[in-house]
């Protein structure tokens, strides 16, 4: 016991002060009823999203304010690296890895949209973030590579090289980055849960379980741009699906692909663990099945919520506080940048509610 | 000021046509605390609706709030409440004002969408510039062409008359070009554009005629000159880009005077909406309701008659009229001299005390102070307290009331750190005058005091008669509330009642018997018989009494027996092990006195190690004992802060304040919403 509370008491107490910073529903509510962008941004003065409000006075460019953003969120984490020890910081350091991940596959996606799609890319690439995070990346000779495998090897060294270059030809042949952006999932999560195998056995099943939650939302978040994009075969679909979720096996993930009605996958676990979800199943004559996987969707991020929300109001000492940030932290900004980006586009109010 | 502001009801029935008149009055008054008419007589549910409003409070409040939103981007703070006059109020019209705002929204857009792009042509420059830093020079950058480099560098003539339009072409891709020479038909130009581009440069250029030249290395120039003129472009955009920042904020300013109309019209509208939500109609009145101090009677009463004519019918009611289970609904509003408004910030952060019992602020102003100034007892760091009191206070320019008075408390508490400092004889941890009391600091090093504090005992002993007496205040607030509220059960065997009284203060006699008899001798069996175990007996009767007051609710049953008697034990162990805790809870005041002292010795006696060949203090000593204080000003003085609250809060507030009252918030245009 005394243990834990040496090694989470400082990070408990942190996460928990930024935790109490997040902003309310109706905080969210009120930005999507905003008129303008700029109305909408206002609203952020003052809140943990100041750094939008000023860049986007600053600049006018929501693109350059989410970035700022992005790079902030990164150096908390890299900050909270320096204030843990052992194996929880090598869980830090692994979430913080999302960031080097997101930053490749930004620029990955810039030299698909040069290359590939011929698109003209000279503003995007300003809104690369090239701030270290735990490796030298150069972005710009990824961007600027002739060939993905010219672009693999400006990575060597670093464990994103082989999911590049193994899958070259086959972003090519299929016209489409996925199937690199699902290994590097695919690497992420396996170099989370390879620290979470450093863990103490409490910990470990905290962790394994919130990752797990969050490896189920991943997963049905593929499916669906798999059923509603790409039009895949399921054997092809299943062979992305990422290993270790907790609440979709393999074959019920299968199922769900399958199926007409996906939900019914999820039924037996919400009616038995979380009863308050169940008007979430009711079934949809008319929807699609697509409509369905993006339902289960839903459900599945309502459940990550709240096995974050119990986690928040069990024993604090445990990792769940920094999952649980990780997981909030990440939803919030989604939520917020979905706002501005629709108020952007002029979206109206039903819409962006709908979205979030 | 010991006893919150007497209050009364009115329940006030108007003709429907007076209704605007009269809302108008209670605005303007800005007196009454509204509750709904159906709280105060549940029968007339069914007999009165609700007003229905053409716009809502909500409604209203939506658009003020956008309104808000161009204030703060215009860098000024929203609209006050001080400028508000209800003959300025005019009928709302919000599909025109929400017109008004959006063409300003519009106009805003416009200038934002400017400085998206000009931001986006940043981002085009920034990238050259970022790749061209990494060459020595513009030769090294052409050899590296090829293979290492995303920039495309390259030297060529072009017809002069050529030139115009190929530079307009090439906007459209990230470029810079440098004129090298001039000759009479032809123009050399340096040109860089990012290599990704290459295919639709080399079109552009061979469209334009464009010859590739190759020049040495003193023609080519270095790239600084490159670099200046793409910082030139850089620095233009970025001057460019504050000056759109200045035009909204120049439109913001130019607008300011109406918006400022416009807000101030929708807050009266809204203030306006608010109170007639709490108006109740019949088919041809008005009925509402509310609460207002009894000294604001007059006026009120006045005024309602002045605009309805005299047509209307008001009933006044005073709160001893309720019964004493409804009195928690009369709202509380505190009073008490001025200077006291941050120990009332305090009790109000507790909670708010219910109606007609007392107000703990002058008490807590006596106890917070005391305690503060026993745990940071000294002149010069309670100089240095107030003196930041005052500076805070000063330059403080946020419109928060509970900051400026975190700034008062924090004044106050320098006060009284003074005046103990003097009583103590502590000047920045130094004796430089005598003590008025005794010396804290000698006391803590070992000497013998004297008078009643000769030792650091003594001290712990002054804490716990302080304890005592603070609890023992609180008992006696206690009694008085109980009184106040004919609540004799509670007066009688409330844990803190009368019995809960004896008992602590036989406890408190038997303890010092015993402490003085060298912890050997309790008194006397017959005594402690009588006067502990006498007023346990009587708290035996707690439970029975208590089932037979609400015997509607249970029905007797053997098991209900021993349901009395545990409940007794409890009250008893918590009687005990309540007031045993709570009395020495106060030894916590002379534990941070000490400590406040015995930091300062140890940065003396650290000072004194830095001294210099003739034994005296150095530089270096009064760098550590400057550093020392500003520690202990910091640190202990935080640490006394919030101990003082907490023994307020946890020994002193639970033995008597019942906060179970209802701030009174009246609906007026000069209160900050």
């Amino acid at each position: 016991l005394a243990g834990a509370v040496h090694k989470y008491a400082f990070i408990n107490a942190k996460l928990r002060a930024r935790l109490s910073k997040i902003l309310p529903e109706d905080f969210v509510t009120e930005m999507a009823r905003t008129h303008t962008l700029t109305e909408a941004v206002q609203l952020l003065r003052g809140t943990d999203f100041a750094v939008v409000e000023s860049v986007y006075n600053q600049t006018g460019d929501i693109k350059m304010a989410e970035m700022e953003l992005a790079r902030k969120e990164a150096r908390l984490y890299l900050e909270l690296e320096g204030l843990v020890k052992g194996e929880v910081q090598a869980i830090v350091f692994a979430l913080a890895e999302r960031f080097e991940i997101d930053n490749l596959k930004n620029a990955l996606r810039l030299w698909f949209d040069a290359r590939i799609r011929g698109r003209r890319i000279d503003t995007a690439v300003g809104y690369l973030i090239r701030d270290r995070i735990h490796r030298d990346l150069d972005l710009d000779a990824i961007v600027n590579a002739a060939s993905l495998e010219e672009a693999g090897s400006t990575l060597a060294g670093t464990p994103y090289a082989a999911p590049v270059a193994e899958r070259a030809a086959q972003v090519v042949q299929d016209q489409s980055l996925f199937s690199i952006e699902i290994a590097l999932d695919h690497l992420f999560y396996l170099q989370l849960l390879a620290a979470v195998g450093g863990l103490e056995a409490r910990d470990r099943a905290i962790a394994r379980r919130m990752i797990g939650a969050e490896i189920d939302l991943q997963n049905i978040n593929w499916l669906v741009r798999f059923k509603g994009f790409y039009k895949l075969s399921q054997e092809q679909a299943l062979a992305f699906a990422i290993p270790s979720g907790v609440n979709l096996s393999p074959a019920q993930v299968a199922e769900a692909y399958a199926s007409d009605n996906p939900s019914a996958v999820l039924a037996g676990l919400v009616r038995k663990k979380y009863s308050g979800l169940s008007a979430m199943l009711t079934p949809q004559e008319h929807a699609e099945s697509y409509s369905r996987l993006v339902m289960i969707e839903r459900i599945l991020e309502q459940i990550l919520l709240a096995e974050v929300r119990h986690l928040l109001a069990g024993y604090p000492f445990t990792i769940g506080i920094i999952l649980a940030y990780f997981v909030l932290k990440s939803a919030e900004i989604r939520r917020i940048m979905t706002i501005l980006n629709a108020k952007f586009y002029n979206w109206p109010e039903e819409r962006i509610m709908a979205a979030l | 000021m010991m006893f919150p502001q007497s209050m009364k009801q009115l329940i006030a029935v108007v003709l429907e046509r007076d209704a605007d008149g009269v809302t108008r009055e209670l605005l303007d008054q800005g007196v009454l605390h509204f509750v709904s008419v159906t709280e105060v007589d549940h029968s007339l549910g069914e007999r009165v609706s609700g007003v229905t409003l053409r716009v809502t409070e909500a409604m209203i409040a939506e658009i003020r709030r956008r309104i808000e939103g161009f204030f703060n981007l215009a860098g000024g703070g929203t609209g006050t409440e001080q400028r508000l006059r209800v003959e300025d109020l005019k009928p709302l019209n919000l599909e025109e004002t929400n017109r008004s705002l959006d063409e300003m929204a519009g106009r805003l857009q416009t200038i934002r969408e400017r400085q998206q792009l000009i931001q986006q042509e940043i981002l085009k420059l920034e990238d050259i510039r970022r790749q061209l830093e990494m060459f020595g020079d513009l030769t090294a950058g052409m050899q590296a062409r090829s293979q290492f480099s995303f920039l495309s560098i390259q030297t060529g003539s072009v017809r002069r008359t050529a030139l115009p339009e190929l530079l307009e072409a090439l906007k459209g891709v990230p470029s810079v070009h440098m004129m090298l020479g001039e000759e009479e038909n032809q123009a050399t130009v340096l040109l860089i554009t990012m290599k990704r581009d290459d295919a639709l440069v080399n079109k552009l250029l061979d469209k334009h005629g464009w010859a590739e030249v190759v020049l040495s290395r003193e023609m080519l120039g270095g790239k600084e000159e490159v670099l200046k003129d793409l910082d030139g472009k850089l620095a233009t955009y970025h001057e460019e880009q504050e000056r759109l920042k200045t035009n909204i904020e120049e439109l913001l300013r130019e607008k300011r005077p109406q918006l400022e109309r416009m807000w101030a019209n929708l807050k009266m509208n809204e203030l306006y909406a608010r109170i007639q939500s709490f108006f109740s109609r019949t088919a041809r009145t008005m009925i509402f309701s509310g609460w207002l101090p009894a000294q604001k009677q007059g006026p009120l009463q006045q005024g309602i008659l002045r605009v309805t004519a005299g047509r209307c019918y008001l009933e006044w009611h005073d709160p001893r009229e309720i019964p004493s289970t409804e009195k928690k609904s009369v709202p509380v509003q505190l009073r008490g001299p001025k200077m006291l408004a941050p120990f009332q910030m305090l009790v109000k952060n507790f909670s708010i005390p219910e109606y007609g019992t007392v107000d703990p602020t002058p008490f807590v102003f006596v106890a917070y102070l005391v305690m503060f100034g026993l745990m940071f007892g000294d002149v010069g760091q309670g100089l240095v307290l107030a003196l930041a009191g005052v500076f805070g206070l000063l330059t403080y320019r946020g419109k928060s009331e509970n900051i400026r008075n975190i700034m008062k408390l924090v004044i106050w508490c320098g006060g009284a750190a003074v005046l103990a400092g003097v009583m103590f004889g502590a000047y920045f941890g130094m004796g430089l005058l005598p003590p008025l009391w005794f010396n804290y600091h000698a006391i803590i090093a070992g000497h013998r005091g004297s008078g009643f504090v000769k030792d650091v005992y003594s001290i712990l002993l002054l804490t716990i008669w302080f304890g005592i007496s603070v609890i023992g205040l609180g008992l006696a607030l206690n009694w008085l509330n109980c009184v106040r509220k004919r609540d004799w059960f509670r007066l009688v065997f409330d844990k803190g009642g009368l019995i809960g009284g004896w008992i602590y203060g036989v406890g408190v006699y038997s303890a010092f018997y015993f402490a003085q008899r060298a912890y050997k001798q309790l008194p006397p069996g017959n005594f402690l018989f009588f006067l502990i175990g006498l007023p346990v007996l009587f708290l035996g009767l707690k439970a029975p009494l208590e089932f037979f007051r609400h015997k509607g609710h249970k029905r007797f049953q053997p098991f209900t027996l021993i349901d009395w008697a545990m409940e007794w034990v409890v009250e008893i162990l918590e009687i005990f092990s309540g007031y045993l805790a709570n009395t020495l809870s106060f030894m916590r005041v002379a534990g941070l006195g000490i400590g406040h002292v015995s930091l300062m010795m140890a940065f003396f006696a650290i000072a004194g190690m830095m001294h210099g060949p003739g034994g005296g203090f150095t530089i270096w000593s009064y760098l550590i004992l400057l550093a020392g204080n500003l520690l202990v000003i910091a640190l202990e003085g935080m640490a006394a802060g919030i101990q003082s609250l907490r023994l307020n809060y946890y020994e002193f507030f639970s033995k008597y304040f019942s906060g179970s009252g209802k701030a009174y918030e009246p609906i007026s245009l000069r209160k900050r919403v």
